[in-house]
């Protein structure tokens, strides 16, 4: 049996798990290629909440969403830990009647899929599940304790192992250098090894790094950064005394983490004009940890005072920038490009440990049996192409 | 009692190589932080303070960029900030640093007592300190773990001596190093962060500290590096396989040869 041969840029929750996914077929060969380690650089810096409900991502996606907890749970099932799930809950806050009706299909969606959901509007009762919140200027919230967040770096480990052990190879520390194109259609790629590959195949799953990436086959994908900066704080008293759930409001989202609450502001409430909040810059010059803007402190200052004061004066543990990597439609980029054979799966813009499973079983689909699906379709790099 | 700190900003990332030619520290960030025992001090000031009144101004000296630094101390409750900084005071050893820092305390006011941390992290002398202390002509105390202040004259230091733990006392003014590790460091908050922003921070050139250019920077320092290399990684990781059970006892059979060795 001819193999089909692809090689994936990039290590972290979309490569391996788009490696995954292509090594359930058996007539595919394939080799991840990470220049550090697996499910280390922006993955690393995800939250990981994959919510039965939130406005993360469009209840119109229900399956892409549903696709993705079900795979992390069985996952989970069967070896624990193997994608670090923490079983909080979530807390999704209404504060207007247009969040509120969203709030409300989700919780629908989730109950037509076997889980439990509750649309809360007695106060008292949203505070027994967040002591610290403030319920005045909200309508209510919806609450589910079957979900939580998992772990992205854990996540990528996993199917870097599965995609291993069903036949593929993961070559950590090793760079791809030169991505080679021959009347424009790719051949293969180079890389730091010194190694020269053969591909029918390159996909580039480099999400922040993916302009760059592009830039060696002379693809411009047409993805903006923007800063996803985030806080653990300490809580006052240094103990939570209570499970935090995942917390969702417009603005921003928090979780625990062990003792301290992880917080971050939201990515669709970023201004791709705002120069402070969007732009395009170099992810390998982005520090481990610090690197905020002052903007951020009074931003979360000002939304904590007013929406969970019971933690405004939690004490700053460490913080952290990362770079989100979106398009201007903030949906993500998939599927087939100008060359031949190169293929993309980025700018999941911090929705990639939700989005990654049903965009590489869907695309994993397309290189495999050459069949599209309507996600492809919605999704498609060529959406952004200027007509 | 009004206190001085000084501090230090120091890499946060231990990527640290040597410059072959100029055996000077390349760091892979240009992010900073501040010292980690400077911390401790910060503290130990901060305990004082809310014990006695008074004020505390932290001091450093470095680049423009260090004022992140003493906004990061203003930030744990430190009251007011000094930034010495000035191109012809680059390259300091550790006398061409202690120099300006006690012309800058002299100059901004009269302080009781001045703390700093007793060691950085990236260049480790615990000289700075002292250093500070003569050239004030005050009374120091170095690598102290606890202060025990009552409101007299005098203060007292706890400090480790030969495995002993002895106390000292000190006629005010004095200086003294703290060690890091002896208390644990408040942290910041989003609000004590955003007052930071608006605390005094004064800066000192050369023009205001008078040195001639002798005495400062690199001509002021009597210290030069000969040579400097990165240690050799001697110490290397073994990663087992199998069961828990298994791992553990090849870790038990592991440490019974390492005993052996002795």
């Amino acid at each position: 049996m001819k193999k089909k041969r692809i090689g994936i840029i990039g290590g972290g929750i979309s490569g391996t798990c788009l490696g995954y996914h292509l090594s359930l077929y058996d007539d595919a060969e394939i080799i991840v290629f990470e220049k550090n380690t697996i499910g280390g650089a922006s993955t690393a810096k995800s939250a990981g909440t994959v919510c039965l409900f939130d406005d993360s991502l469009k209840n119109r996606y229900w399956d892409v969403r549903l696709y993705g907890f079900e795979s992390y749970l069985k996952m989970e099932a069967e070896e624990k830990g193997s994608a670090g799930f923490d079983k909080t809950g979530t807390l999704v806050v209404a504060t207007n009647k247009e969040v509120e009706s969203v709030i409300k299909t989700g919780i629908a969606l989730a109950k037509a899929a076997g889980y439990t959901g509750e649309y809360i509007t007695d106060k008292e009762r949203i505070k027994e599940i967040l002591p610290d919140i403030n319920t005045d200027n909200i309508l209510g919230a919806g609450y589910t304790e079957d979900d939580g967040y998992f772990d992205g770096t854990m996540i990528s480990n996993t199917y870097a192992k599965k995609l291993q052990a069903n036949g593929g190879t993961v070559k950590t520390g090793v760079e791809v250098t030169e991505v080679k194109v021959v009347d424009n259609k790719i051949k293969g790629l180079k890389t730091s090894e010194g190694i020269d590959y053969e591909f029918d195949v390159v996909v580039d799953c480099t999400g922040p790094w993916s302009k760059i990436t592009g830039d060696m086959v002379g693809v411009d994908v047409p993805i903006w950064h923007t800063k996803a900066e985030a806080f653990f704080l300490c809580p006052p008293g240094k103990k939570l005394g209570y499970t935090f759930p995942v917390l969702k409001y417009p603005e921003f989202y928090a979780l625990r983490a062990g003792d301290n609450i992880f917080i971050c502001k939201s990515h669709l409430s970023m201004d791709l004009n705002n120069p402070m909040h969007a732009g395009q810059w170099d992810p390998d010059k982005l520090p481990a940890t610090g690197g905020t803007d002052d903007y951020f402190i009074d931003f979360l200052l000002d939304q904590l005072d007013e929406k969970v004061p019971g933690i405004v004066d939690s004490g700053l543990v460490s913080s952290w920038l990362s770079y989100r990597a979106e398009p201007k439609d903030f949906w993500p980029v998939l599927g087939e490009t100008t060359i031949e054979g190169y293929m993309v799966a980025t700018g999941y813009g911090g929705n990639g440990v939700i989005e990654a499973p049903a965009a590489s079983r869907d695309l994993a689909k397309l290189i495999m049996k050459g069949e599209s699906t309507p996600l492809l379709e919605n999704w498609a790099f060529s959406r952004l192409v200027e007509k | 009692m009004n206190i001085a700190v000084l501090i230090k900003q120091v890499p946060v990332s231990n990527d640290v190589s040597v410059d072959p030619e100029t055996h000077s520290l390349v760091r892979a960030s240009s992010e900073g932080m501040i010292n980690p025992a400077d911390l401790n001090a910060i503290e130990e000031a901060m305990i004082l303070k809310e014990q006695t009144e008074g004020k505390v101004v932290v001091f450093t000296m470095g680049p423009p960029e260090a004022e992140k630094a003493l906004r990061d101390a203003m930030a744990l409750g430190c009251d007011e900030s000094v930034l010495l900084s000035d191109r012809c005071l680059g390259g300091a050893d550790t006398i061409a640093t202690a120099k300006p820092l006690a012309r800058a305390i002299e100059k901004y006011g009269k302080f009781d007592l001045i703390l700093s941390g007793a060691l950085s992290s990236d260049g480790a002398t615990g000289q700075v300190g002292a250093m500070v202390a003569e050239y004030l002509d005050i009374p120091h105390i170095s690598e102290i773990s606890a202060v025990q202040y009552d409101g007299a004259d005098t203060i007292r230091a706890v400090k480790k001596y030969q495995g002993e733990e002895v106390v000292m006392e000190a006629e005010l003014p004095a200086l003294m190093t703290v060690c890091f590790g002896c208390n644990e460091p408040r942290l910041a908050t989003l609000r004590t962060k955003r007052a930071a922003k608006n605390k005094p921070l004064e800066t000192y050139t050369n023009a205001e500290l008078q040195f001639d250019a002798e005495e400062i920077g690199i001509k002021g320092s009597p210290t030069i590096v000969t040579d400097s290399f990165s240690p050799e990684r001697t110490r290397r990781a073994v990663m087992m396989t199998g069961t828990p059970e298994e791992m553990a006892a090849k870790i038990k059979e592991l440490i019974e040869i390492e005993k052996g060795k002795n």
